[in-house]
């Protein structure tokens, strides 16, 4: 019974571990919105994913900044959802993100941690050794091109990447 | 079960691009509801004339079951006995229920877009008896259809709408034939662009049109029922998050109606109140 418990404990300890902010920041451009009720409608589907802290919505740059909470477990799907549902059009994003680098040094992939959302970094600068990040866990800010409706951008335009704490 | 399959069916049919919430009073426009949301609409609109004078108030309903297809209901209680011609861009006694369809939906640039939407729905005659040529006529249930496009940004809007409604027979009596037109510019000023958290204010000018039919009692068209008038005047509108109100009046630019069958039609005027519930609700979770 105790060694159950020790157990329990130690699976929640490596899962709290495991859970860290995975999208920390999401900067996320929107076409189409002219009123105030667009605004709020974003406003709110945005609140309604699980994990969002913040929103904030510029009418006049379509700019819809959304902070996350560390525990989330939020897709870039389910952003690009929120703006699809209320007719509007979601174009770049920049995003600050957290996942696990795999793939090669030539073709880095990022992992979101926590969700099945998958990167291949692209223009990645010269200086960064991404080789010594393989495998590690990493912090990417960069830009996610549009996608078309219903999907989510397979590449992201590295802006800087380091490794996670 | 009956009376409620036939609600079922009257909400699942389409109304007139009745003016609510996100565009002008009078005329037609293109905003639709986003998927899951519920808007509600409660106004008063009046008509005044030489013969009378005629109050309409109501509630409205709206439900986005895709972001670009609204089901709408609308239950109007009328009042006053003006003898005014048969109309269908003012909301008269008639209920109504259908859906909209926003088919064209071109997104340009920020705050910018071009749509066009077209609406199908019943419409319905009410309780109450109607006054003046039409009093006494029996009623029948008729079909509205319209059809709108603009375009909308953070600075002007500008929409074209036109709508037909046919109403059918009843006893050799019928209601007339409605054709109706409306053009609709909006502005906002500069000042006034300001974030969601303030309140949204916007002017439009709206024009609007009818022409009505004669008509139909006893099998045969009643002589001078036919008009034809068009109407322009101010209207504001003003948003807070989800709470918008809307006033406005027009009067004639142009009339042919017998004044001795409709009096002199001297004034149109609308106040609105819309209340929108947004869904906070999304589809996929998670893992995306």
């Amino acid at each position: 019974m105790i060694m159950k418990r020790l157990l329990a404990v130690a699976a929640f300890a490596l899962f709290g571990v495991v859970a860290q902010a995975q999208y920390a920041q999401v900067n996320l451009t929107v076409f189409g919105m002219d009123c105030a009720p667009c605004a709020h409608a974003i406003h709110v589907s945005m609140k309604g994913i699980q994990g969002v802290n913040t929103v904030d919505v510029d009418l006049n740059t379509g700019l819809v900044t959304i902070k996350l909470t560390p525990d989330n477990k939020a897709s870039m799907r389910q952003f690009n959802d929120a703006v699809e549902k209320n007719g509007f059009t979601h174009k770049d994003a920049d995003i600050i993100v957290r996942g696990k680098l795999t793939g090669t040094a030539a073709a880095p992939v990022l992992e979101v941690t926590g969700t099945t959302d998958r990167f291949a970094l692209v223009s990645v600068a010269a200086g960064s050794d991404v080789a010594s990040l393989l495998g590690k866990t990493v912090t990417v800010a960069g830009v996610l091109p549009q996608a078309p409706k219903g999907k989510v951008a397979d590449t992201l335009k590295v802006k800087s990447i380091t490794e996670a704490r | 079960m009956k009376i409620l399959l036939v609600m079922l069916c009257a909400w699942a049919l389409a109304a007139p691009a009745m003016a609510s919430d996100h565009g002008p009073v009078f005329g037609y426009a293109t905003p639709v509801n986003s998927q899951g949301e519920v808007s509600c609409d409660a106004g008063i609109f009046g008509r005044g004339g030489t013969l009378g004078t005629q109050v309409s108030t109501g509630t409205g309903c709206g439900y986005g079951v895709t972001p670009h297809i609204t089901l709408t209901a609308f239950l109007p209680v009328s009042f006053g006995s003006g003898a005014l011609p048969e109309n269908r861009v003012m909301p008269g006694g008639e209920w109504t229920a259908g859906a909209s369809w926003r088919f064209l939906h071109s997104v340009t640039s920020v705050g910018k877009r071009i749509e066009s939407t077209a609406s199908l729905g019943v419409v319905v005659p009410g309780p109450q008896t109607d006054s003046g040529i039409l009093a006494g006529q029996h009623r029948a249930a008729g079909v509205a259809g319209t059809l709108a496009s603009g375009y909308a940004s953070r600075s002007q809007y500008v929409w074209f709408g036109g709508g037909y409604t046919r109403f059918a027979e009843a006893a050799r009596d019928r209601r007339p034939d409605t054709i109706s037109w409306s053009a609709v510019y909006g502005y906002r000023p500069p000042k006034l662009r300001r974030g969601y958290d303030q309140w949204d204010y916007r002017g439009f000018a709206e024009l609007t049109g009818e022409h009505t039919g004669g008509v139909r009692s006893n099998g045969t068209i009643v002589p001078n029922t036919s008009t034809t008038s068009v109407w322009l005047g101010p209207s504001v509108l003003a948003i807070f998050k989800n709470i918008a109100i809307e006033g406005g009046a027009q009067a004639p630019v142009y009339r042919d109606a017998s004044e001795a069958v409709y009096g002199r039609e001297k004034v149109r005027f609308a106040i609105n109140f819309s209340y929108l519930r947004f869904s906070g609700h999304n589809s996929s979770h998670g893992k995306g």
